[in-house]
Order: C-alpha cells, then sequence, then structure tokens
C-alpha cells in the first residue's frame, strides 16, 4: 500500500508534499522531534515573527526555561504511551470485543454523502483507532491539566493540547474561541513574569484576536482556516514543539469543495 | 467543518425514513465508552469534567469524519466504491497520523487473516476455498462474494456485526448501485 501512496503523489502536487514530510516521520517518536517539519517550521516561524521579533525572541526563551521539564516529561509519557499501544495490540487475538461499537462508527462514517460503501473492516480499523486518538489527546490535555495545578480535566484543557498539537488542527472549530483565549491568557502571564512586567504582555495577548477579528472582517469564509493555522503557530511558536504541517490547512480547504 | 458534517449526518439520517427519527447521540461515540478509555490515560485520582467528555466526544467524530473523507477521496480518484483498511491507514499517513498507523498495520494483517478463515468456511459450499488470506485474496473474494452470492456483503458484514453482538445490517442487499448503497446499520449497544 506504501507503493500505492507513491504512485498518488505526482499527481497531486500539495498531497505529495505533504505525503513527503510524512514519510519522513519517525514512527515511533512524536512528529514534534523529525527534521524535515522543523525546517519548515523554522522558515513559516522566521516569516510569521517578522513584526514582532524581539517580542518572541524574549517569550520563546521564556517557555523554553519554563516549560522544559513539563515538555520533557510529555515526550517521555508519549513514548511510553506509542510502545504500549504496539504491545498491546499484538495482544488482542478476539476480534469481536471492541471498546467502541462499530454500528456507530459506520454511521458516522457515513455521514459524508461521499461516502458510498465501507469494508468490513474499516470500522475495526477505526475502533483502534479511535481509542488512540482519544487516549493521546486525553494524555496532552492532563498534561495542562497539572500545568495549572488541578486534579479535574476541563474543557479548557483539551482546547489547549488541540492549540499546541499540529495533527489536531482540524479540530479547532470543536473549541469556542473562549477556552482558546484562556490558554492564551493562562500560559502568558506567567512566561512573561520572570522576564518582564505584566505590561509586555497584554500587546502580546491582544495581537491574536485582533488578528482573527480582522479576517473575519474581510468575510472570507475560505480565508478563516487559512489564519486560523498561522495564529496558532504563532502561539506555538513558544512552546518549543511548533511544528506545522502544510498539508492540514489545504485538506481541510479542499474537503468542502467535494 | 462541524457544522457541515452535523448537517450532513441529520439530512442522511432523515434519508432513511421514518425507522428511525435522527438522533444527537447518534452523531457521537458513547459517553460512557469515550470516558472509560480517557481514564486509561489518566491517574487514578484524576477526574473528568462532563463537557470534557463532551468535547472529546464532538473531537472524536471530526476525527471519524477527517479521516473517512480524505480516503473517500482517494477511492475517488481510483475509481473504487469501497473504502478499505487500507485506504484509512494511508489517510492517516497524509493527514499526520502516522504513529497510529505502525500498530494497526499488525492489527488488520491479523482481522485479514481471522476474516480469510472465516470466509472460506462460509463460502466453502459455494466455490473453491482461498489457500491464503494475503490482500489480493481478501480483495478478490470481497468481489467475488459481491458477484457470486447477491447477498454476500451483507453476509460479510453480518458476520462481523452479529459476532461483534450487534444486530444485523438491515434492508437488502447492496447491488452496487449508484444512488444507495442501502440503510446503514442499526445503533449498536453501548459497552
Amino acid at each position: 500500500m506504501d507503493h500505492q501512496g507513491h504512485s498518488q503523489n505526482p499527481s497531486m502536487g500539495v498531497v505529495g508534499s505533504g505525503a513527503q514530510l510524512a514519510y519522513g516521520s519517525n514512527p515511533y517518536q512524536p512528529g514534534q522531534i523529525t527534521g524535515p517539519p522543523g525546517s519548515v517550521v523554522t522558515s513559516v516561524g522566521t516569516i510569521q515573527s517578522t513584526p514582532a521579533g524581539a517580542q518572541l525572541g524574549q517569550h520563546q526563551l521564556a517557555y523554553q526555561h519554563i516549560h522544559q521539564q513539563q515538555q520533557h516529561q510529555l515526550q517521555q509519557q508519549l513514548q511510553q504511551f506509542w510502545s504500549n499501544q504496539y504491545q498491546e495490540i499484538e495482544k488482542v487475538t478476539d476480534f469481536k470485543n471492541h471498546s467502541l461499537p462499530l454500528a456507530r462508527i459506520k454511521k458516522i462514517m457515513k455521514a459524508d454523502e461521499d461516502v458510498r460503501m465501507i469494508s468490513a473492516e474499516a470500522p475495526v480499523i477505526f475502533a483502534r483507532a479511535c481509542e488512540m486518538f482519544i487516549l493521546e489527546l486525553t494524555l496532552r490535555s492532563w498534561n495542562h491539566t497539572e500545568e495549572n495545578k488541578r486534579r479535574t480535566l476541563q474543557k479548557n484543557d483539551i482546547a489547549a493540547a488541540i492549540t499546541r498539537t499540529d495533527i489536531f488542527d482540524f479540530l479547532v472549530d470543536i473549541v469556542p474561541r473562549e477556552d482558546l483565549k484562556d490558554e492564551v491568557l493562562a500560559s502568558i502571564p506567567r512566561g512573561t513574569m520572570p522576564v518582564a512586567g505584566p505590561a509586555d504582555a497584554l500587546p502580546y495577548c491582544y495581537m491574536p484576536p485582533q488578528h482573527a477579528s480582522q479576517v473575519g472582517a474581510a468575510g472570507v469564509i475560505m480565508g478563516k482556516p487559512v489564519m486560523d493555522p498561522n495564529m496558532y503557530a504563532q502561539q506555538s511558536h513558544p512552546y518549543m514543539a511548533p511544528q506545522m504541517w502544510p498539508q492540514p490547512p489545504d485538506q481541510r480547504q479542499s474537503s468542502p469543495e467535494h | 467543518m462541524a457544522d457541515s458534517d452535523n448537517d450532513s449526518g441529520g439530512a442522511h439520517n432523515g434519508g432513511k425514513g421514518s425507522e428511525m427519527s435522527p438522533r444527537e447521540q447518534d452523531r457521537f461515540l458513547p459517553i460512557a465508552n469515550v470516558s472509560r478509555i480517557m481514564k486509561k490515560a489518566l491517574p487514578a485520582n484524576a477526574k473528568i469534567s462532563k463537557d470534557a467528555k463532551e468535547t472529546v466526544q464532538e473531537c472524536v467524530s471530526e476525527f471519524i469524519s477527517f479521516i473517512t473523507g480524505e480516503a473517500s477521496d482517494k477511492c475517488q480518484r481510483e475509481k473504487r466504491k469501497t473504502i478499505n483498511g487500507d485506504d484509512l491507514l494511508w489517510a492517516m499517513t497524509t493527514l499526520g497520523f502516522e504513529d497510529y498507523v505502525e500498530p494497526l498495520k499488525g492489527y488488520l494483517q491479523r482481522f485479514r487473516e481471522m476474516e480469510g478463515e472465516k470466509t472460506v468456511a462460509a463460502r466453502d459450499k459455494d466455490a473453491p476455498p482461498l489457500t491464503n488470506a494475503t490482500n489480493s485474496a481478501y480483495e478478490s473474494a470481497n468481489y467475488a462474494a459481491a458477484a457470486a452470492v447477491p447477498g454476500g456483503i451483507m453476509m460479510h458484514q453480518g458476520h462481523v456485526y452479529g459476532s461483534a453482538g450487534f444486530h444485523q445490517v438491515a434492508g437488502g442487499a447492496i447491488k452496487g448501485g449508484p444512488a444507495y448503497p442501502g440503510p446503514g446499520s442499526n445503533a449498536g449497544r453501548p459497552r
């Protein structure tokens, strides 16, 4: 099937480009560590940070210092998570018991009117994939809960995980703005305190909403998905793992057209 | 995207007739299952708020639609009508979820091996038995079943859902018509 994947690349440049980046990733480590996406992010970061390079530089240094230990812990947890997943799935011999109902998965798949026929194996694969997705999303969300010294996982923790993880870009519309704003406000003041006063934090806080407002004012429907990744890229930059996948935004754009 | 999915889902359910009225729950996986899985990723003394569980429910449905949409596009480009496991794995790789693909490859392979055994047993009286459960053999079995026995696909799907404790697929056999492939499955019981 990898062969099929390769054969698809020449026919669509964008998909091919994204696929190449994806193939370059190490399957056993979070994508944040891979080289090619890093170089892409560097380029994007440079362009994005031109207006406020100094500010972003300061925040980046601060966040590197503050979150280094936490991110290291998260990376370890994720590596252990993937290792456990591989071992767990190796043990599975009974395909009759699933943690998620196959009929419901199939119904969700068929909500897309373009979807015609679904092989029996597809919901089985999705049952497993969704379990991994829920586990990863929950693990990353809990990281934010602990940062705020709470023991109850809340909606804004999920919003934070979505903001910080590039492969979750397609979920940005699920969480409302207020939860994203909480994420921005919650992170920046703590980050700036060791370095500078609150005065510096305010301008940074208000830039993203204004940016989004401008996009909204323009009235371009398709423009919004394009801008959101850029805004999130800016925000994710300080967290040391600012990985930008060129393809997800393109895919999201192309989906509505079909 | 979420709004579009919701509308599409509602229309789809409505289109199936008065048998089932559109339900909010049908668009999401059961919150009990989602909650149970979430707890496996958390410490024992962790708590999960209700709105966090509901948000993850929405995220999972979006994940399914996201991957399915990409896989469906690929099938259309290749002029195939059936989305299979390999299409989903390809879509996950393309959309950045390559970490998921490696564990799932082995999972899919072993599932097909088991299905191959079942297919051989099921087809014992109708067709020569398959010697291997390779990808090509599986594909051939799929199409052969569809061609030879009109109810082949339904029977095949029934195996999985029946063995999983869910209701059999309702309605008639799928004839590969250009319009509707037939009514969807009845809602399964959450575990």
